[in-house]
């Protein structure tokens, strides 16, 4: 026997093959997960980079290297020779003189011309708000100025600033900067100029107070080289990722992969699950032919190949269709998302339908093989004896080779072996509690039965085992799609809530003390509301536990709240609150991330070194911190008594529904000093964000429900042959059509109402636990799945059942008894 | 009947098919349940032999193992001069390939195949590079040129069985196989299709071993052995 004559024999057989039902759903499972595996993976794959480019505006680039000092040539070499393209900024403070000779302590950022690599300035003219397109790089000798300064030294376009030793031209007011989020805290209003411009001003001589940044964008993988390398040996330079910017963005990025993740690995699941139920369904009806081919000389050898070749070209063939389907998908959702992103979508890589195309393998070969392998040694007597027994697998074998099958397949997708592990120990529990239970409500139904519902009792009833696997398999596919629909609309709710509408979208800093009391009334006059007035000190790191801290800790500076009680929207982690009456020591709260980043704990000591004055506090406890809440929020918040005559300032933040500059034109001039911020930009990336998000996730449940479809029909599939002959029997016997039509649904509503009440419970479950352990999102109750739970399943598994057993209905009696 | 030990040497080389001493006991829940009891069995090239018996007295059973379908408890068959219950499944089927055919009462046509393409089957396992032409050859003999490419469901019983027919054939077998080959056929086709496989084994000079309840047909075999509770008697 040659492998030729193998190939061609299995093609033979599959031209009829494909009108074989199970094979058909076999087919369309292997289609519908591959081409949910392959569309989910090009989303992700270029959606995800699109994110993380998205994140990266928020600091102008990939990676950033900051120093107190310039930047030296080595670095930038490195880069260069890592095919990175890198631009620079200098930030320092100076003052700038108006014609009237106003003064006004400014930050000034001198960018090179390659600025910003991510992202996008928006400039408009003085004189009119129009954004200028496209974006025009700096001429010397112009100054771009953001709105308070404007409003401080009411300037006009082309008005002349004195900066250092130079005069410049206000050319442009700064309406956007993409890292100015990164600085948030930058005091003074912005005056950007061009990097050429620096030696002329005469502005950056020795001791001045620059930070030094060098912007690199480029591949990831020369991303964490330039990184690791800067790490290892440019100790002095501070080090800047995607992933150490924006918290509120990293935390609505992880929650979006995980959504997609979770759907993803749900879907190919319940593919997998129809793969198994097909696959086997189809070996059972290969088993005679087995007999007869071994009969007529083939060995068990040439069968199990044969067999092996049929399902390897269905999977291909299916596959194919599926990578095509995959792709055509995720092109009209690309299409979709280019406009909400500023950027093109990155193009997609070979890897996900390389990925759809093994798990469609790993799924068919798992489920498959032992089958498979039965059907080739089913004895040949069958041909002369029917009695002789069919195909009788080894339970707890299926088992393994089933549980190492789900494993690979859900490792494929979410490439962490723990969390597979989970997952599928966390399904093959279910199926059993399924299994468990549904014998359990199939006696009781039938106690309880009417006897009008007889017919389709007698039918649970004389099928009790397949009936608890179609039981199982269809309340495992229903709780999939309820799981999902709660992910869907009760989390990415609670999500939205996270953030809402009126979230604070202006920072007010630098407010004096003397200036509280009469900017609160400003603001209670412009009718906004404010979350309060919180005291900040900034302060220098310098040691802990009496010992001197060391390395770039020592050059951060921190800004210290204090307070008699935990601010709002804080929760304790560890240790408790102080009451003001503790002595020794003040205490120190210090967000628990943060914390555990530094290596501190409670009872750890503090120095701080504020205005030259060394003051020790000592950790009392922890807090977790809601960054997405937009407020006002410190890493370190301390006992009133730390902070005793320092200087310190005020900060607020408040949301803001008019024109920024409008609202605020007024402020700077009655309050020396202030510094506005508006950060509704960075609120409108993160909603930006949360919408793709949930957009994504919409997209991925239509795969997960065309799976569970899949499921659906697998598991009618699989009684499919018994119904026919029981029918004929049943007709045969004077059962009418329509008898016979009402007890094969009132059958599958049954099965399915009870399928419906287990997944609920289930759903409810494991929804309280993917709100509480995942997604950290508060649980609610939601009655409705019940309802869809066991009203959809009955209707769902009630038509899905007639329709794929309308063939039942239609083969003639003497049909059905001669060929089955 | 000669009785001889189960490990005496075969050397009739006339013979295609000798069973000596054939046992065949099976693990009921009652307990040990003999089907065979000592079958002593040859047949010669070309001749045609009847096993008649009532139902249940073990004739599918003894047609089974002698063609090597199943194993005996004990005693020894030689097929074609081939010690069959010293070779494992896959031997056994090798040797078939090619050299035995088999009708059966239910046609057991693969329904994955057309008409044709089940009658090439055995000449393709026994690696014949004609075996389309010779199928096709073949299914013109049976009267069904005009079905080989329709599919085992859309052929009539008596189409069927004669599709299994040619298929039994086409390999010119040296030893063929019927059991109840009319049994789900109505006397008419029944008849029709006992007379071309009569023909053609007188054409290809095949031996056949036929088990029927067909006491007709068992008359127009050259011998006929009685099967009763395990026990086989020349009539």
């Amino acid at each position: 026997m040659n492998i030729l004559f193998d190939i061609q024999f299995a093609l033979r057989s599959l031209k009829r093959d494909t009108q074989a039902g199970e094979l058909r759903v076999l087919a369309l499972s292997v289609l519908v997960a591959v081409a949910s595996v392959t569309a989910i993976g090009f989303f992700t794959d270029r959606v995800g980079k699109a994110m993380v480019r998205q994140a990266s505006d928020i600091l102008a680039a990939d990676l950033l290297a900051t120093s107190g000092t310039p930047i030296e040539q080595e670095i930038e070499d490195y880069a260069a020779s890592l095919g990175l393209t890198t631009a620079k900024h200098v930030r320092f403070p100076s003052v700038v003189i108006n014609p009237e000779d106003e003064s006004q302590l400014v930050a000034v950022k001198a960018v090179t011309s390659a600025y910003p690599l991510r992202g996008a300035l928006k400039l408009s003219k003085l004189d009119s708000r129009d954004v200028m397109a496209p974006l025009d790089t700096q001429a010397p000798g112009t100054v771009w100025v953001d709105a308070q300064l404007i409003n401080i030294l009411l300037l006009k376009q082309g008005s002349t600033l004195t900066l250092g030793a130079r005069d410049f031209t206000v050319e442009r007011l700064l309406l956007f900067e993409p890292d100015r989020g990164e600085n948030v805290f930058e005091l003074a209003p912005r005056v950007m100029i061009n990097d050429n411009d620096l030696e002329s001003a005469g502005l950056l001589g020795p001791g001045s107070r620059a930070r030094y940044t060098l912007m690199m964008a480029g591949e990831p993988a020369a991303l964490t080289d330039m990184s690791d390398w800067l790490k290892e040996n440019q100790n002095h330079v501070r080090v800047i990722g995607v992933s150490d910017g924006s918290p509120q963005m990293q935390r609505a990025l992880s929650r979006a992969k995980r959504f997609l993740g979770l759907a993803s690995v749900v879907t190919v699941l319940l593919a997998g699950a129809a793969i198994a139920l097909a696959v086997r369904q189809f070996a059972l009806r290969q088993a005679d032919a087995s007999a007869v081919v071994r009969t007529l000389g083939a060995s068990r050898a040439n069968v199990v190949t044969w067999l092996s070749l049929r399902l390897l070209l269905i999977c291909v063939a299916a596959s194919l269709i599926g990578i095509l389907v995959g792709f055509v998908a995720q092109l009209l959702l690309a299409d979709l998302m280019k406009t909400w992103f500023s950027l093109a979508l990155p193009a997609p890589s070979w890897r996900p339908p390389v990925i759809g195309m093994l798990t469609a393998l790993a799924a068919v070969a798992g489920f498959g093989l032992l089958p498979v392998i039965k059907a080739g040694r089913v004895p040949v007597m069958r041909v002369l004896q029917r009695d002789y027994s069919g195909l009788q697998t080894n339970p707890w074998l299926t088992l393994l080779f089933g549980l190492v099958a789900a494993l690979l397949v859900v490792w494929l997708q979410s490439r962490d072996i723990l969390l597979s592990a989970i997952v599928v120990a966390g399904v093959a529990t279910m199926l059993a509690l399924f299994a468990l239970f549904g014998q359990y409500l199939i006696r009781g139904v039938r106690m309880a039965a009417p006897a009008r519902f007889k017919l389709s009792v007698a039918g649970l009833q004389r099928r009790t085992a397949s009936s608890v696997i179609q039981l199982a398999a269809f309340a495992i596919g229903i709780l999939a799609l309820l799981l999902i629909t709660l992910v869907r609309v009760d989390i990415l709710s609670a999500w939205e809530r996270d953030l809402p509408d009126n979230a604070p979208n202006v920072f007010v800093i630098n407010i004096q003390p003397s200036q509280v009391g009469g900017f609160s009334q400003q603001l209670e006059s412009q009718k906004i509301d404010i979350s309060g007035m919180y005291p900040m000190v900034r302060a220098r790191l310098q040691g802990s536990n009496g010992e001197a801290a060391t390395g770039r800790r020592t050059r951060w500076e921190y800004n210290i709240s204090h307070s008699d009680s935990l601010p709002a929207a804080n929760t304790l982690v560890e240790g408790e609150w102080w009451d003001g009456s503790e002595t020794g020591l003040p205490g120190l709260s210090l967000e628990h991330d943060w914390a555990e980043d530094m290596g501190y704990g409670i009872g750890d000591t503090i120095t701080f070194k504020v205005a030259g004055v060394e003051t020790t506090g000592i950790i009392k406890n922890t807090r977790q911190v809601d960054w997405e809440s937009f407020q006002v929020n410190f890493f370190i918040v301390a006992e009133k008594r730390l902070l005793d005559d320092m200087p310190e300032t005020y900060v607020t933040s408040f949301f803001l529904d008019d024109d920024f500059s409008t609202a605020t034109a007024s402020w700077a001039r009655a309050f020396p000093g202030i510094a506005t911020l508006d950060i509704g930009s960075i609120i409108t990336r993160v909603k930006l964000l949360m919408d793709k998000a949930s957009m994504a996730v919409e997209y991925v449940f239509f795969f997960t429900l065309f799976a569970g479809i899949c499921v659906l029909l697998a598991a009618v599939q699989s009684t499919q042959g018994e119904r026919i002959r029981e029918s004929a029997l049943l007709r045969v016997l004077g059962a009418s059509h329509s008898q016979v039509r009402s007890a094969i649904i009132a059958e599958f509503v049954l099965l399915g109402a009870m399928a419906g009440f287990l997944a609920a419970v289930f759903a409810t479950v494991i929804g309280w636990s993917l709100s509480r352990f995942v997604f950290e999102l508060p649980f609610q109750f939601n009655g409705g799945l019940w309802v869809l739970g066991i009203a959809g399943g009955a209707l769902g598994i009630g038509l899905a059942g007639y329709l794929a057993t309308k063939k039942v209905l239609t083969t003639p009696p003497v049909v059905a008894l001669r060929h089955t | 009947m000669p009785t001889t030990s189960p490990d005496a040497p075969i050397a009739t080389h006339s013979l295609v098919l000798e069973g000596r001493q054939i046992e065949k006991t099976v693990n009921g829940p009652a307990g040990s349940l003999t089907i065979l009891s000592a079958v002593d069995i040859e047949i010669a090239a070309g001749e045609v032999v009847a096993i008649v018996g009532p139902s249940g007295s073990g004739k599918s059973t003894l047609l089974g193992i002698l063609a090597g379908l199943d194993q005996p408890s004990g005693g020894s068959i030689a097929m074609l001069q081939q010690p069959l219950n010293r070779m494992d499944e896959d031997e056994r089927a090798r040797l078939r390939a090619g050299k035995v055919g088999f009708v059966f009462q239910s046609f057991q046509l693969l329904p994955g195949l057309t008409a044709l393409e089940n009658v090439m089957l055995p000449l393709e396992l026994g690696r014949n590079a004609n075996a389309k032409k010779a199928a096709m050859q073949m299914l013109s003999e049976v009267g069904l040129a005009d079905r080989a490419a329709h599919h085992p469901l859309q052929l009539s019983g008596g189409e069927q069985q004669r599709v299994a027919i040619a298929r039994a054939f086409v390999s010119n077998p040296q030893l063929l196989f019927a059991d109840e080959p009319t049994g789900n056929l109505d006397g008419e086709t029944g008849q029709r299709i006992i007379d071309l496989m009569f023909a053609l084994r007188a054409e290809k000079g095949s031996a056949l071993v036929l088990v029927t309840h067909d006491e007709k047909l068992a008359d127009r075999c050259d011998r006929r052995l009685i099967m009763n509770s395990g026990n086989l008697r020349s009539a």
